[in-house]
């Protein structure tokens, strides 16, 4: 079976006037359709970038993707034309943002908003659209949902608009919702609101769903499995028990040491690891993390480690020493 | 909705009451007596007086301590800011000095002239501004945008009374193509219904007459529009610039959105708000260039009639004339604030 | 101010530090845009030849006058018609246009440049002030200033209606006990009840000495004046008074109300400059506002403020180099439109006293000679306030990218 979602070697860059930001730096995994992948990792460590690539929505310029392949269903977007591209946002992919605030437009009414995206992918009249937006609406468990279409983005609150997002997203029921830290702008009670309305939706409709976050907390109840990005890179990979509990990578066991009981704490932040990220302009040539590393060694200065699939499929670790950390334990 | 256009009706009546009182003030300060200059050097003291009395002109500028001291409440404010505010009340703006014309007649035909004029060129500028300004903002540092900006930037320090001139040299003295000057043709008659020649023409469907105003107003407005233009070239730029930066373009594209429903649709919408605000406070500069053009292209509006009767000391005119390009300017930005809260919701609903 | 805290020093370090990287960044920035360089290379031509021109070029315009030369086409060999050289023709009274557009340069960037500062100076000190206490509240001493001269303000006219200025003191001193008992809470209606009852007596009892009548109409007054200086006035409702007025003025289309003053003042170039620079004003003084409302939330103003630093120290020291880029960037642009609005005045024969050289009069005088075919006398000149402008104006575009804080991203 092929899977749903296939990245390989992707790789975006960012041309601006002080030098190329080397912001996806070969980023290769899979998705099965229906899984939850969870992509967690410091801020300005490329998520969103490289959630942005897969839509090609980087922004043009300084951005370009300048290699790589990314197949959904068997196709490979990056050979599609920008008017094959367009049938494919919104319908197939969707995506919601961060800041629930300012990604809906302030001018349009939240039902026209739903309705346009329900148009541009279905042949459906504009009775049809709004009666299936108001269902939408109410399906996001927003109250009187059908007298809501009427209003505008700064009439509803945060999670409401957060709410509202989410039905956009789901109106054309995409095979993959790509979700980047859609709770980090609301309050920790819409937070677990809006992470529970996700779960429950994504039991009844079935699709992937790829939650970017810095939410630790959150993404070992939901996701199925989970990937650690660091400068641009992938650097472990694995299913959530593995991430969690036979942790291989310094710098993922930096981000779980930091956080305090998993399972109780759905709130718990990335707590940073000591010192900086490197500079994306810059990019050491060995391992990218191994300026903050205890177990640095010559070896990790000079060579770059491959991202090596260990304990089989369902776990892969790119570390030079991830036998020594795994024989510490 | 009503209450945000009533608050600003409230909102716009102090600054319509400075506006009349700054006008009366500016005729009273201004050296040079009315009567005299209306009579001739030579007249005698006695008629002078006379003229003076008649006009109100012997009466105290705004109180009349002296009347109050004996008593006479009344007398207090007979003044002539009192009797100038009543007799704009019921819209007696008295007669011009030298003519003896009512400046309420001579208004009826030359306003209509001026506001065609400023309408006609502010349609110019915002058809050719505002495209200008998103296909620069579309094509963002591409040779397209650089030389549109420089062009505007050319346009905003264009000195429009020698471009008009250029106009008609080229056009009017060598080329032939159009009029020099003037509204209309000798011997061309318009029925006169809202005394907008285009407007009236089109109302009778006197299509000689609509073409011949059409070959006259198109110079004057085409230098008359030029300055707004650029101006509404840039700002449109700039503001499509901003939006176009914005999350919810990105939400838009992510839907699916292709490039020119974003950009006319979920950007034009948000970036007009800003470009609405400078084509109200340009309103400004084209009737100011009224006076320039008019006078160039022999155009009969108020501008050049107001030059003149500041220079002759005509207060009536100066007056009638300033205060009706005043309240227009008013109630065009009026006009755009109430166009605010129609695009922006956010202004509507507070 | 003898000792410096150390909390100080780190302020003013601040906003220092935080400004010197901006002008260094802004000029690299400036000097690498081609637009910004050609417009630089414009005003410095414009400047200079102007000025050269002025001090070594002489030129006495009362004495220039060759009628056998009248408007004659550019003529850069001399013949048996023309024996001279004019590369820009000559004008109806047989002037070389090209020397007239040269030295009336002069006089065209100084009208430009003197109003500006006039508008500048006026328009920003507004802004500066009004922007300021908008956001911030007055101190003690300010608001009994302020109390007291609205007092004096609204006094005078009872003092005039009975001829006793005496009284417009009076109303001062009501107004700084007004301000005095600020915390006099006990109930607004009651502390208005009580100024309006003060303001009545001052001004019945003194108006009583002239006539009864005098006294009814100062008591009414005395009244009102009383009952608003009651009133909480902060430094927001003066600065919404200031604005106001920016707003009348604004009201009326510039060269109009130009034109009014000139004929107010009567014509001469320094009389255009005053009418364009006070035309300017609200245009400086609206930008330096909503300059100042932006800053003055800025943590480093915060933080002068919480430190105690003087309300003058903190406007002058830390507010106004904050505000300076949008100023200079108006300031360039507002060059290009007074050296326009100048020419516009010349043009309509209220600029410079003829046989003075301007280049908005030169075009006044010739145009009429444009249908006989002289257009060389029309061109000329044009060009040359077209591209003067256009030079402060791409100087002035180049300045909002370079300073521009949103691309400093
Ligand atoms: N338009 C752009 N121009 C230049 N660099 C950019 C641009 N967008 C992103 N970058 C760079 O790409 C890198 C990755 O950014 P990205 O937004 O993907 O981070 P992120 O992991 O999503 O962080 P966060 O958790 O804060 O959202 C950053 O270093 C950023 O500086
Ligand atoms: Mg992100």
């Amino acid at each position: 079976m092929t899977p749903l979602l296939e990245i390989k070697n992707l790789k975006t860059r960012f041309f601006t006037s002080e030098g190329v930001v080397k912001a996806v730096n070969n980023v290769s995994y899979s998705m099965e359709s229906g899984e939850i992948l969870g992509v967690v990792g410091e801020s300005g460590c490329g998520k969103s970038v490289h959630a942005l690539s897969i839509m090609q929505l980087v922004q043009d310029p300084p951005g370009k993707i300048t290699n790589g392949e990314v197949w959904l269903d068997g196709k490979d977007l990056l050979t599609f034309s920008e008017k094959e591209m367009k049938k494919i946002r919104g319908s197939d992919v969707a995506m919601i943002f961060q800041d629930p605030m300012t990604s809906l437009n302030p001018v349009f009414t939240v039902g026209f908003q739903i309705v346009e995206a329900l148009r541009l992918h279905n042949d459906m009249t504009k009775a049809e659209a709004r009666e299936r937006a108001g269902e939408l609406l109410a399906l996001v468990g927003i109250p009187g949902a059908e007298q809501r279409l009427d209003d505008y983005p700064h009439q509803f609150s945060g999670g409401m608009r957060q709410r509202a997002m989410i039905a956009m997203g789901l109106s054309c029921e995409p095979k993959l919702l790509i979700a980047d830290e859609p709770t980090t702008a609301l309050d920790v009670t819409i937070q677990a609101q809006i992470v529970d309305l996700v779960k429950k939706l994504q039991d009844d409709l079935g699709m992937a769903i790829m939650w970017i976050t810095h939410d630790l907390g959150v993404i070992a109840e939901m996701a199925d499995r989970i990937n650690v990005m660091y400068a641009g890179a992938i650097i472990e990979s694995g299913n959530v028990r593995n991430i969690y509990k036979k942790t291989r990578h310094p710098y993922t066991m930096g981000l779980l040491g930091s956080l305090p009981r998993l399972d109780e704490d759905p709130g718990a932040e990335l707590l940073s690891v000591p010192g900086l990220p490197p500079d994306l302009l810059a990019l050491p040539k060995g391992c990218a993390f191994a300026a903050r590393c205890g177990y640095r060694t010559e070896k990790c200065l000079e060579e770059k480690p491959p991202l090596e699939e260990i304990d089989g499929r369902e776990h892969a670790v790119a570390c030079w020493h991830w036998e020594e950390i795994a024989g510490s334990k | 909705m009503s209450r945000y256009i009533i608050r600003r009706i409230f909102s716009v009546i102090p600054t319509l009451i400075g506006v009349t009182f700054v006008i009366f003030m500016f005729q009273r300060l201004i050296p040079g007596d009315p009567a005299v200059a209306m009579l001739g050097e030579h007249a005698t003291e006695e008629s002078v007086e006379r003229l003076r009395e008649q006009f109100g002109l012997n009466r105290p500028l705004f109180l009349d301590r002296e009347a109050l001291a004996e008593g006479d409440i009344n007398g207090f404010f007979d003044s002539q800011y009192v009797r100038y505010m009543k007799r704009l009340l019921v819209l007696d703006m008295g007669e011009s000095i030298h003519r003896r014309i009512p400046v309420l007649e001579t208004l009826k035909i030359r306003f209509p002239a001026t506001i065609e004029l400023a309408f006609f060129a502010m349609f110019i500028a915002i058809i050719i501004g505002i495209p200008i300004g998103i296909i620069s903002a579309a094509n963002r540092n591409t040779p397209i945008d650089s030389i549109s900006m420089v062009g505007s930037l050319v346009g905003v320090s264009m000195p429009i009374f020698w471009l008009g001139l250029m106009e008609i040299m080229l056009f009017a003295v060598m080329l032939q193509w159009l009029p020099a000057g003037g509204r209309i043709s000798v011997g061309v008659e318009i029925e006169s219904i809202t005394n907008l020649y285009l407007v009236d023409s089109i109302l009778t469907a006197n299509w000689v007459g609509f073409k011949d105003a059409s070959q006259h107003i198109i110079l004057p407005a085409i230098a008359l529009a030029t300055i707004p233009m650029g101006i509404i070239a840039r700002m449109t730029r700039s503001s499509m610039l901003d939006v176009l930066q914005e999350d919810y373009i990105r939400t838009a594209k992510a839907k699916g959105l292709g490039h020119s429903l974003v950009l006319f649709r979920h950007a034009l919408k948000n970036a007009s708000l800003p470009v609405v605000t400078i084509v109200g406070l340009q309103m400004g500069t084209l009737l100011a260039g009224a006076v320039l053009t008019e006078t160039i292209f022999s155009w009969p509006g108020i501008g050049r009639w107001v030059y003149d009767g500041i220079l002759g000391r005509d207060y009536p005119i100066v007056q009638g004339g300033t205060l009706v390009i005043a309240f227009v300017f008013i109630g065009v930005n009026f006009f755009v604030d109430i166009m605010y809260a129609f695009l922006d919701p956010r202004i509507r609903y507070n | 101010m003898a000792e410096i805290t150390p909390e100080e020093i780190t302020v003013t370090d601040f906003a220092v530090r935080e400004h010197r990287s901006l002008w260094v960044d802004a000029w690299r920035r400036l000097i690498s845009s081609n637009t910004a360089r050609l417009g630089m290379f414009i005003v410095a031509f414009f400047l200079l030849s102007t000025t050269f021109a002025h001090f070594f070029w002489e030129y006495e315009p009362k004495k220039d006058l060759n009628y056998s030369l009248k408007l004659k086409p550019p003529t850069l060999i001399p013949n048996e018609e023309v024996p001279s050289v004019h590369p820009f023709g000559t004008d109806k009274l047989g002037r070389d246009i090209f020397r007239r557009v040269v030295h009336g340069g002069w006089n065209s960037l100084r009208v430009g440049i003197v109003a500006v500062s006039i508008s500048l100076f006026f328009g920003g000190l507004t802004g500066l002030f009004t922007g300021f206490y908008e956001n911030i509240d007055t101190t003690h001493i300010e608001k009994l200033f302020l109390f007291g001269l609205t007092g004096l303000v609204l006094g005078s006219l009872s003092a005039w209606i009975a001829a006793q200025p005496i009284q417009a003191i009076f109303f001062a001193i009501l107004g700084v006990i007004a301000a005095y008992f600020k915390d006099f809470q006990k109930g607004k209606a009651l502390r208005m009840v009580v100024f309006a009852i003060a303001g009545a007596l001052i001004g019945a009892i003194l108006g009583a000495f002239v006539s009864s009548a005098v006294a009814l109409i100062s008591l009414i007054w005395g009244a009102i004046t009383g009952a608003l200086l009651s009133r909480p006035l902060e430094g927001k409702f003066f600065s919404n008074v200031m604005m106001r007025l920016m707003d009348i003025i604004l009201s009326f289309p510039g060269y109009l109300l130009a034109i009014a003053i000139v004929a107010f003042l009567g014509p001469g170039l320094e009389k255009g400059m005053i009418a364009i620079g006070v035309v300017g004003i609200p245009v400086y003084a609206r930008l330096t506002r909503s300059a100042v409302l932006s800053v003055s939330q800025k943590e480093y103003i915060l933080a002068a403020q919480s430190v105690g630093e003087g309300h003058g120290r903190i406007i002058f020291r830390h507010i106004t180099p904050n505000i300076l880029s949008p100023i200079i960037v108006q300031t360039t642009m507002g060059l290009a439109g007074a050296i326009l609005s100048a020419a516009a005045l010349g043009f309509l024969g209220l600029g410079a006293i003829p046989p003075e050289p301007e280049w908005g009069s030169m075009l006044g005088d010739s145009y009429r000679y444009l249908t006989s075919g002289a257009w060389w006398a029309v061109l000329f000149p044009g060009l040359a306030i077209m591209f003067s402008v256009l030079g402060f104006n791409l100087l002035g575009d180049g300045l909002r990218d370079a300073l521009d804080p949103k691309l400093r991203t």
